[in-house]
């Protein structure tokens, strides 16, 4: 029954518009589908993607809470778990399916996302070659890190 | 009303729930607790649901089956059924507000805005008209005369057209069917100069528009301008039609720029691969020349060698026969000087160095050789 799922995103989105978390905004992309979100991280300080400004879409699937909501970084983003393609998805933890919590908010999933800009989890990296140059080479990692920071994720 | 319609998770409570009394799955207050062999506590109906797709805990992903999920203990079930909430029709205007397990009893009993059948028609009617008469009859307007049913006449007369409405300018009362029409003549209307189109940035009441039009500058020079005006609209019409033509030439120009540039890149880059090739050529030439150069030089030493040496054997052999030659006139000399006893001094020289015996004859030609090749450094 999706009127289930709306009704707790609604909640949701209104306990997220009376607490916003700290470094990220969050909201539909139209009033008339609350399944799809427009979520911006700005990375926490002593981040190595400090001062970069990173887009989303937060995809909220029919069967929500039961499923997964998924996360797609549409800024490009030089990181472990976010897969180097047009899509930029990042699939780990808590988003994965057979992981995912039905208890588990929205506010949780954008938190993790955030906290994987100060800390990427290399031990469940999609892009394998990234997560070896972050434990080998973190001088060059760190150095294409704020290339692509400088040339995708500058706000005008 | 049947009970069964009513959504008690979409119930409005009075004041915030406390959230340990909510449901981790639909996020509001509990509604027909149940409780889990790992100690949490859901909606029933949302568990059942989470239970179908995976036979986990929503929560803390132990597994879980439909035997393990039980009501939970009395004391929460009424801990969130004496939770106060709104009547479930406070949008349509009911006030009422009551503990959550009383609310079937409220829509039941005595909701005023629950709809109900006509006891006549048997069409819907709310609660609070039920008992009159049916009001679903068509019932004359005593201002437009339209039929309209006895329940919307309420929201009709909002937009009876056959009612008296106020002109929002001279607050004169008009029927509502003519106040448009009013607008287009009210003396105190705002409106703009007739020449507004033409820049008069006047705006008033209808009644100051002639004496403003008696000082307009705009409607004095309105031929003028008017003229201007229509000038302006055809050139830029042509101004138009030009872009456009300009925009179809463009790209036909743009096209023969490019290719004619390329066919001189082409032509150059071939005089280049030519010179090139020559330039090789010319190089492997006069490397083969300068072989052939050292060549002819060997073989011309080699030839100068073999002549030279040639000629000092010839010399040498000129130097013998003279040699002989010399011997011969000498012994010939001194046999007349021997026979006439007439002695010459300047045989005597030649003589001591002329060899006398044959044996001597070798030795002295290889001394005349050695002489030879020194006359020649
Ligand atoms: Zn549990
Ligand atoms: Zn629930
Ligand atoms: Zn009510
Ligand atoms: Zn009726
Ligand atoms: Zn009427
Ligand atoms: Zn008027
Ligand atoms: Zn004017």
């Amino acid at each position: 029954m999706s009127s289930g799922s709306l009704r707790r995103i609604t909640k949701e989105l209104t306990e997220l518009n009376e607490n916003p978390p700290s470094g990220v905004t969050a909201c539909p992309i139209s009033d008339s589908d609350l399944y799809k979100w427009n979520v911006t991280l700005t990375a926490p300080k002593g981040s190595l993607y400090y001062g970069g400004v990173f887009h989303l879409n937060l995809t909220l699937p029919s069967e929500y809470p039961f499923k997964p909501p998924t996360l797609n970084f549409t800024t490009k983003i030089y990181h472990p778990n976010v897969s180097n393609d047009d899509k930029g998805s990042m699939c780990l933890g808590i988003l994965r399916a057979e992981n995912w919590k039905p208890s588990c908010k929205i506010l949780a999933v954008l938190e993790m996302a955030r906290g994987l800009l100060l800390e990427p989890n290399v031990d469940d990296a999609v892009e394998t070659n990234i997560a070896d140059q972050y434990k080998n080479d973190r001088a060059g990692f760190e150095k294409t890190v704020k290339q692509w920071i400088k040339n995708h994720a500058k706000e005008k | 009303m049947d009970s069964e319609q009513i959504d008690y998770q979409s119930l409005n409570y009075l004041s915030t729930v406390d959230h340990n009394l909510c449901c981790p799955i639909c996020r509001s207050p509990l509604v027909d607790p149940v409780y889990t062999t790992c100690l949490h506590t859901f909606c029933s109906t949302c568990i059942n649901k989470a239970l179908e797709r995976s036979q986990t805990c929503p929560v803390d992903r132990t597994p879980l089956q439909a035997e393990d999920v039980s009501p939970a203990p009395i004391m929460i079930a009424n801990l969130v059924n004496e939770l106060a909430v709104l009547c479930p029709n406070s949008e349509l205007g009911c006030t009422f507000t009551c503990a959550r397990y009383l609310v079937e009893a409220h829509l039941s009993h005595d909701c005023e805005f629950v709809y109900m059948k006509c006891r006549e028609c048997g069409d819907k009617v709310l609660r609070r008209d039920a008992g009159r008469e049916c009001l679903h009859q068509l019932e004359e307007c005593t201002h437009c005369f339209q039929h309209i049913k006895k329940i919307d006449m309420e929201a009709h007369e909002k937009e009876c057209p056959g009612l008296l409405g106020e002109c929002m300018h001279c607050r004169l009362e008009i029927e509502r069917s003519e106040l448009k029409e009013h607008e287009f003549t009210c003396e105190e209307a705002t409106i703009s100069c007739s020449s507004s189109s033409l820049g008069c940035p006047w705006s008033g009441q209808r009644k100051e528009l002639s004496h403003h039009q008696a000082a307009c500058p705009f409607t004095f020079l309105r031929p003028v301008l008017q003229a201007h005006a229509e000038r302006l609209t055809k050139l830029e019409l042509e101004n138009r039609t030009l872009r456009k033509r300009i925009e179809q030439l463009t790209p036909r120009i743009n096209q023969s720029n490019t290719t004619e540039p390329l066919s001189f890149d082409e032509q150059a880059y071939q005089f280049l691969t030519e010179q090139e090739h020559m330039r090789q050529d010319m190089e492997r030439l006069s490397a083969t020349l300068g072989e052939l150069e050292i060549k002819q030089g060997m073989l011309l030493m080699n030839e100068s060698l073999r002549t030279k040496e040639e000629l000092a054997g010839i010399r040498a052999a000129i130097n013998g026969i003279r040699m002989q030659i010399h011997w011969l006139l000498t012994v010939r000399v001194h046999g007349t000087e021997h026979r006439h006893v007439v002695g010459g001094g300047a045989g005597t020289p030649s003589n001591s160095a002329g060899p006398s015996h044959p044996a001597e004859h070798s030795a002295s030609r290889r001394l005349s050789d050695n002489f030879g090749q020194g006359v020649k450094l």
